[in-house]
């Protein structure tokens, strides 16, 4: 456009553009950690089950990717609000999440997680079977089929769900304005401060959405990588020599 | 991960084909968009429910009109924006027609105990208010200045982009304590309660309208305007709390 990098890079350094990245990576790199913690668990139990249940779990999980921005926001209002389901509870032991960075990190894992999850189900279905079932014979417990042979064999697939999760997670912004407000160093994201500067300074607008646009087109590269890296983990060969030192 | 593309892509072509299809069923003639400050959402709406209307705050209105928005009337919660504008040529001559005052609103439970303004300097409180550019932001830090109390920006916890953002939080119990129009109290009165804020620290709070210079429907504008400058539009702005124009307005 009109503006010549230098003036991007000059807008970049604005406080408001630098709180806003800090906010930014933090709250994301926090929701990030949940959605992996919780999301592989849930996402290998999905993969290795086949009954009825899994169909509805399955729903759930995927919902957020359907639904409208504001009704997360809503959603979110209504569960962990102060005048929500679970909001008196959180206030009698002494948590109060509405307008902190605590309520970036529930927006974000909401509205990300299943990006993350549907990658790692389809990561951990595409194992051939007859490895965690070979593991089995030879005296492996469940965990460490899990954590040997799954986990391992899956890798490629857990990061790219992670890094689609992440770029989803870092233009979040509908729930997270409804949910945690906006302020600048505390829950003003980078796409709040969009929102913000659009009418304040739009050179610092420009400047965070080239910012967003960068980190976007990296974090797509990024599950390229991650899903070549799968397709040559998973050897057609079931007993191939395996890198991973063994004991 | 492919069949997650094509659904993706699926949903991007059918939102653009949606667009597409409401672009050209947008009403082209006789259709008066009014651009007007968030606060004036209820007023407007009691005045003449047939109109299309956009409300929000009223720099983000003149930034959308700087870029080419369709508008044909943008009303103002403060001069400046439609000054601004007038200046650019993009908007014609500005009246003002109404008035406004700032309150303090706090949730009915009124869990931070907040009885006067003076007490949010002294009590743990959630404040919200709007963002510095939006006028009742601007409006807010004046009233603060006035009385001594600009510490309180300390305990703001979220800036809003529009006077009913800030209206809906302290509603919704979220927030402790906003500073809104005494207007924008009135539709929520019954989730909230207005705490005062002293004559001599209020802002001048004078709302402008103007008919914008790329109107394809000026003589209809002008005529909105006239019908909001008489008595059946003052009448519906004083019913929704709304003051007379100051008199010493230039």
């Amino acid at each position: 456009m009109r503006v010549p990098p230098g003036d991007l890079f000059a807008a970049l350094r604005t406080d408001a553009a630098v709180d806003a990245i800090l906010v930014t990576l933090t709250t994301n790199a926090i929701s990030l950690v949940l959605i992996i913690g919780l999301g592989t668990p849930t996402a290998y139990w999905v993969a290795t089950r086949s009954s009825r249940l899994r169909d509805v779990v399955v729903t759930l999980i995927e919902l957020p990717l359907v639904l409208p921005p504001a009704v997360a926001g809503i959603g979110l209002l209504a569960a962990f609000g102060r005048l929500g389901l679970l909001g008196g509870t959180l206030d009698f032991v002494g948590i109060d999440i509405a307008f902190t960075k605590i309520a970036v990190v529930l927006a974000v894992a909401f509205v990300a997680s299943p990006f993350y999850v549907r990658t790692a189900v389809s990561a951990f279905e595409s194992i051939d079977p007859a490895l965690p079932d070979a593991a089995r014979t030879l005296g492996a417990g469940p965990a460490k089929v899990f954590l040997r042979v799954a986990f391992p064999l899956a890798a490629g697939g857990l990061g790219a769900g992670a890094a689609l999760a992440f770029a989803r997670g870092i233009g979040e912004f509908g729930a997270t304005i409804m949910f945690a407000g906006s302020l600048q160093g505390v829950t003003q994201t980078l796409s709040l401060a969009i929102y913000e500067q659009f009418d304040l300074d739009f050179d610092v607008a420009l400047a965070i959405s080239a910012v967003l646009v960068a980190v976007s087109a990296a974090s797509l590269f990024f599950v390229k990588l991650f899903s070549r890296w799968r397709s040559s983990s998973t050897s057609p060969i079931p007993f191939a020599p395996s890198s991973q030192p063994s004991g | 991960m492919r069949r997650l593309g094509y659904i993706l892509t699926a949903i991007v072509l059918a939102v653009a084909a949606a667009l597409a299809g409401a672009e050209s069923a947008r009403p082209q003639q006789g259709q008066l968009t009014i651009y007007a400050a968030a606060s004036l959402t209820e007023a407007f709406r009691a005045l003449d429910p047939s109109r299309q209307y956009n409300f929000a705050g009223s720099n983000a209105l003149e930034t959308q009109i700087r870029q080419g928005a369709p508008a044909d009337i943008f009303a103002s919660a403060t001069p400046a924006s439609t000054q601004n504008l007038f200046r650019a040529g993009l908007v014609e001559k500005p009246v003002t027609f109404t008035a406004n005052r700032l309150a303090l609103i706090v949730p009915k439970s009124n869990p931070a105990g907040i009885r006067s303004v003076y007490d949010l300097r002294t009590k743990p409180v959630k404040l919200v208010i709007a963002s510095q550019g939006v006028p009742v932001g601007g409006y807010t830090r004046t009233v603060l200045r006035k009385m001594g109390l600009l510490s309180v920006l300390g305990k703001v916890v979220s800036e809003e982009s529009d006077v009913k953002a800030v209206t809906g939080k302290v509603a919704l119990g979220q927030a402790d304590a906003g500073f809104v129009y005494v207007t924008d109290a009135r539709p929520v009165s019954d989730q909230v309660t207005v705490v005062r804020i002293p004559a001599w620290a209020q802002p001048q709070v004078r709302y402008e309208i103007a008919v914008v210079a790329r109107s394809t429907n000026k003589t209809a504008a002008r005529q909105w305007i006239r019908t909001l400058l008489a008595t059946r539009g003052q009448t519906a702005l004083r019913n929704a709390g709304f003051l007379p124009p100051p008199k010493t307005a230039p």
